[in-house]
Parts: structure tokens; sequence; C-alpha cells
């Protein structure tokens, strides 16, 4: 009777949680549907449609071309869809690492940046940009390439340094992390001191923002970033076994030395990978996987996948907002989107944690 | 056993989706080569050819757009900045309708410049490195004009011509400045001394900036008779103590109009700046407000400049 009504409980999650991910992947998709819309030129939606359209075999032949002017599908096809994909990439990125990251800390100060991820892609990023940022190596920039390397760097530094024997103490880990972002982020603070010229690159690379993102910048990054999620998935439950302590999800069977190290090395390479494209955005990492948690609690067989959605939709928002927000006062000038997720994700949140706080934990 | 399939299966249709989008959107230059009208080197070391003169110009810099009207092929401009004003007031052209703004000087907008379809963009090395890049992996012509000399200055006017095929206006500019910088030598060298000149490029509250020798403005106060303070300093643009600003103890100042002195003070918070009151500057009363345009754009007024400094280190001359 009660292995019965224990299946029937989980036939009733599964299907919700089922319920969940679509209800948010529906909300994905007319998210990007809709921030197409959004920007500078006013091209009519059947337009924007028909451009989608006749990219496709068969279908091209049944539309009618004539409502295509000369510089929409530009527009549309090599600006604004590259930066809403990258949006949406990104988003899934920082918020899925954020989930791995605050589940293995067991810290909600951790984010996707703990590590020293940000700090080593900021200091490669900046020495880069110093020298020869448009330099391409196999088609790449060496920005990117930088800021992906010196992510990981600093990340293999902070893991190497907090190793005691064969284990990783978390609070070691914790306060290297600390430590080695404060060392590099001198280092970037330097370098922004005797970069002259090059001052305002670097200061808008560490912003964040979608302006320069082109097809080949998202698919040079998407193999990294979807495998790394799909994987990390795969470790939800081991992620919910690690709640109840360390000791105690060895007990039950969890490996846990080795599943900390995968799963930290996995949400490192993806926060790597997204950060080599758009530069630091901040906010998504730490505060959409909360945000998630808020509403739909905290297994992290749901919370993985449900953050990592709401993180695509959320910074596809932002980017659409910092795209048009400053068109009254400006008419073509466009805010780096790292601004957007901190000014709307921030009051957001509080808003909904004073709201939540009695039951909320980790 | 089904899981492991599925996720091999999951990993692999995204491996080759990821391969075949990077192989077809892998930055190629279009396969054009031969048959150019005109080929030039930018101040990025590209070598850029066209195969016809452009209809349409983009200007990514006030510098850049002052060169271009100065040549005479404004008419050809479809898109400038927000910070352009010369010669020109752009923003009035931009409200009427008749330019269109690609939005901010260091940060422009993709969809605008794309939305313009311009046959040739001309940008400087202020604007974003990345957009620049973006751009040229997009299949734009993009022309970098940075110079670091006056030289170079001149050189730009050059190139901007034969880009324009405007090369005689270019020609009768260049010989202009030239003739006017070398009035302005010949008075400047009949004086009898030559004064320290510390030129503040911009100043916060929390610091100053100021040129070094690498910079062009560098050898606009020696040919307008000066002495750059801070000549012996093998930088560009750099950050200065006041201590040695008053050390050096320089006897001219100048300080560009609008360059942070209308933001953080009026002019005279500069004369009471703690410790400053000993500088020879001060004391004579020799702190001059000059133009910010003029001052920091690489552009056709270099003349002009040249002579209102000279003016103002030498007015026993002029």
């Amino acid at each position: 009777m009660a292995t019965n009504e224990v299946e029937t409980n989980f036939f009733k999650r599964a299907s919700k949680w089922k319920f969940i991910i679509i209800i948010l992947l529906f909300a994905l998709f007319l998210t990007l549907l809709l921030s197409l819309n959004v920007g500078y030129a006013r091209i009519p939606f059947a337009e924007i449609l028909s451009i989608i359209g006749k990219q496709f075999p068969f279908l091209d032949k049944i539309i009618d071309p004539s409502i295509i002017s000369q510089t929409s599908p530009g527009i549309i096809l090599q600006v604004r869809m590259p930066r809403i994909v990258a949006g949406a990439l990104v988003g899934a990125a920082l918020a899925a690492s954020g989930v791995v990251y605050q589940g293995v800390f067991k810290n909600p100060m951790a984010d996707s940046y703990l590590l020293g991820v940000s700090a080593g892609a900021a200091v490669g990023a900046s020495i880069s940009i110093l020298f020869a940022s448009g330099m391409p190596i196999f088609g790449f920039r060496l920005v990117q390439v930088a800021a992906f390397f010196g992510a990981l760097i600093a990340m293999l530094l902070v893991y190497s340094i907090s190793r005691v024997g064969s284990r990783v103490p978390i609070t070691t880990l914790l306060l290297c992390g600390i430590a080695v972002n404060f060392f590099l982020y001198a280092i970037v603070a330097l370098i922004e001191v005797l970069a002259g010229d090059e001052l305002t690159n670097i200061v808008f690379w560490l912003i964040g923002g979608f302006s320069n993102v082109l097809w080949f910048d998202i698919f040079s990054v998407m193999p990294i970033i979807l495998v790394g999620i799909t994987l990390s998935y795969f470790y939800a439950r081991d992620l919910n076994l690690l709640a109840l302590g360390e000791e105690n999800a060895q007990h039950l069977g969890v490996n846990v030395e080795r599943v900390k190290k995968v799963l930290l090395i996995l949400a490192s390479l993806v926060t790597a990978s997204a950060v080599s494209i758009c530069g630091l955005i901040g906010f998504v990492g730490l505060m959409v996987p909360h945000i998630t948690r808020l509403v739909i609690g905290p297994d992290h067989r749901i919370l993985f996948p449900a953050s990592a959605i709401v993180g695509a939709i959320f910074l596809v928002i932002c980017d659409s907002v910092a795209r048009v927000i400053a068109t009254p006062f400006a008419s073509t000038l466009e805010l780096p989107v790292g601004i957007i997720t901190m000014l709307t994700g921030a009051p957001f949140f509080i808003l909904l944690f004073k709201k939540k706080k009695e039951s909320y934990a980790l | 056993m089904n899981t492991k399939y599925l996720l091999a299966g999951i990993i692999i249709t995204i491996i080759a989706v990821s391969a075949i989008g990077l192989y077809m959107f892998y930055p190629r230059s279009p396969d054009d080569s031969g048959d150019y009208i005109v080929t030039v080197v930018d101040d990025s070391g590209v070598e850029i050819g066209l195969k016809e003169y452009p209809n349409s110009v983009i200007s990514l810099a006030p510098s850049i757009t002052e060169i271009v009207f100065a040549i005479d092929a404004g008419d050809l401009v479809v898109g400038v900045t927000d910070y352009d004003n010369y010669p020109y007031d752009f923003s009035e052209w931009v409200q009427a309708g008749n330019m269109t703004s690609v939005g901010s000087f260091d940060n422009p907008s993709l969809e605008v410049i794309v939305s313009l379809d311009p046959d040739l963009i001309l940008a400087t090395g202020g604007v974003l490195g990345e957009t620049i890049t973006t751009l040229r992996d997009m299949n734009y012509k993009v022309v970098v004009l940075d110079p670091t000399t006056l030289n170079g200055v001149l050189d730009n006017i050059e190139l901007a011509g034969k880009l324009t095929n405007k090369n005689a206006e270019a020609t009768s500019l260049i010989d202009e400045i030239d003739s006017r910088i070398a009035d302005v030598e010949e008075i400047v060298a009949t004086a009898d001394y030559i004064p320290t000149v510390y030129y503040e490029v911009w100043y916060d509250p929390t610091s100053l900036w100021t040129a070094g020798s690498q910079a062009w403005q560098h050898e606009l106060i020696e040919i307008a008779g000066g002495k750059n303070l801070f000549e012996d300093q093998d930088l560009e643009y750099f950050l200065s103590s006041a201590e040695a600003v008053i050390d050096r103890n320089p006897d001219i100042m100048i300080v560009p109009e609008e360059h942070g002195v209308n933001f953080w003070g009026s002019f005279d918070d500069i004369k009471n700046r703690p410790g400053w009151e000993t500088i020879n500057a001060l004391q004579n009363d020799r702190i001059y407000d000059i133009d910010s345009d003029l001052l920091a754009r690489a552009g056709p007024r270099i003349a002009e400049t040249i002579e209102t400094l000279a003016a103002v280190f030498h007015p026993e001359l002029f």
C-alpha cells in the first residue's frame, strides 16, 4: 500500500513537472518571437515572419517577397536574431550554473562567478583588448579565446589551491575563490588605469552586452553550454542529496568528492563559454535560481531545468529592454544589458522574497 | 541503458548542429579579389579595396565627419554619431530627418548601421574595437582612421580623399593646412622664450588626465611654440598626480572647455585647487579655456588649433 502511494505521488509530481517545463518552454518561445519586434528599425511583424519563412525550403516558394524591404533581412537575421539567441543561451548557462554552484556550496550567495571564473575572464579579456582584441584565431576573436581560457585557468587555480589531500572542502573553496577574485580584479583595475584609449572597450566588456554577437560566436560556444547543461542535469538527484549535508549524501551512496568535482568543472566551463561571448553579465547567475526556487521549490530535478529556461527568458527580455529603453532620450542609444539585469532583477527579487520569506530555504 | 543512449543522442545532435553552424557562419571575406579601383591601408594595418566609389558613407567619429565634409564629400554621408556638431549642427539634421544618428561615439548601434546599408564605414580607434571587428565580419568595408601624429591626420585626409574620389579637394586642404602651419612656425621661431604647457585632457575629482609625447596634441603644442610639461613621458594619455604638476610648475595651463570642467566645477575651482597657487600659470593668470572640439579632434581644423595655441602661448607675436 505504502509503495503504491509513493509511486502515485511520484507520477503526480512528474506530470506536474512536465507541465511546468512545457509552460516555460512556451513562454520562452513567445519571448523570442516578441523580442524579434524590438529594435530601432520598425519592421512589421508580418515582414519578420516572411523573412524567417524565406530561410526554409518549400516555405520560401509561397511567401510573397514584395513585402520584404531591402535592409530588413540583414537586420533581422544578422543583427537581432543572433543577439536574441545569444541572450537565451547565455541566460540559460548562467542560471543553470548558478543552481549548481548554490547546490554544491549550499550557500545562497554562491553564483556562477564564484570560482574566479568572472575575474579570470576579465583579466584575459582586458589583456587581449589592450593588445589586439580583433585578431582572429581560427575565426574566433582573441578577446573571446582569452576570456574563456582566463576563466578556466582562474577556476583551476582556485580549485588546486583549495585541495586538501584528495578532498576539496567547501569552505576553503569559497574563501580561496573570494581571495583569487580580489587578486584578479586588482590586475583588471591596473590594466584599466594603463589602458588609455582602450579603457572604454574594457569597461563595456566588463558590463557585458550582446551588441557584437554574430552567429559564429553562438555556434562556437553552443556545444559546451548545451552539453554542459545536459550532463549537469543528470546530477540533479545528487544535488538534492548534497543538500542534506555531505556526510549524509555519502552515506546515501553519493560519491561526494567526484560529484562536486564534475559539477564544478561543468558549471565553470558553461559559465566561461557564456562570459566569453558577452562579457560579465551580473545578477542572472545569482538571482534567477533564487527566483525560480521561490516559485517552484528546492527540488533540483525541476529547479535545474526550470532555472535554465527562466534565465533564458529573463535575459532575452532584459536585452530587448536594453535595446530600446534609451530611445526617448537618444533615438539610437543602446544600453549594455548588464545594467538592465541588475536594475530590474534586484527589485523584483526583493518583492518576491518579501512575500515568501518565512518558507524560504535553499 | 536507455538514459545513456538518450544522452549520447542529445550530445551528438548538439555537437552536429554546432559544427554545421560554425561551418556556415565562418567569417570569410567575399571572393572579390582583383579589379579594385582603389586600395588603401588604414591605421589598423588592414588593406581595404573598393570596386566602386561609395554612394553612402557612415562616419563613426566627429573628426571624420569634419574631414569628409571638408573635402566636399559631405553629400555621401548617411549616418553620423550623436556627438557630431561641425561643420553643421547634425542633431538638427537628425531631428529634421535629413540625417541618421548611429548612436553614441563609443558604442554605435549595429542595427542602425545595417539599416543604412552603407558602402563604406569610416571609424576611429575610439570606437569599440569589437564593433569594428563585427562590422568587418559582416563584410562591411570599414576603414579605421586613428592618427597619432600630425602627419597621420594629414594622411587620413588624403586617404579619405582617395576613398571618396575627392583627391584634388584633399590635396588642396592638406596644402592649406601645411601653409597655415608653416606661417605659425615662422612667427613662433622668432620667439625668445618657450613656455612650458600643462594640457589637462580631462579632470574628474579623483584624477588628472594629461598627454605625453605619444599624443598628437603634444606635437601641436610644440609647433605652436610651447613645451609639453610631460614631454618626457613616453605615453599617449595618462593619469598624472597633482604633485607632479605643481613640482614641474607650468608657465601655461590649457584646459579644454567641457572636458570635465563644466561637469565637476568651474574654472575658478582649478585656481583654488590646494597647493596649486604656487604654479606660475596661476600666479600670472595664464590659464586658458580652449574649445574642446579643436583640441580633441584629429580633423581638418588642426591648423586653427595650432593658430589658437600659438596666440595663447605667444600673445606678444600675434
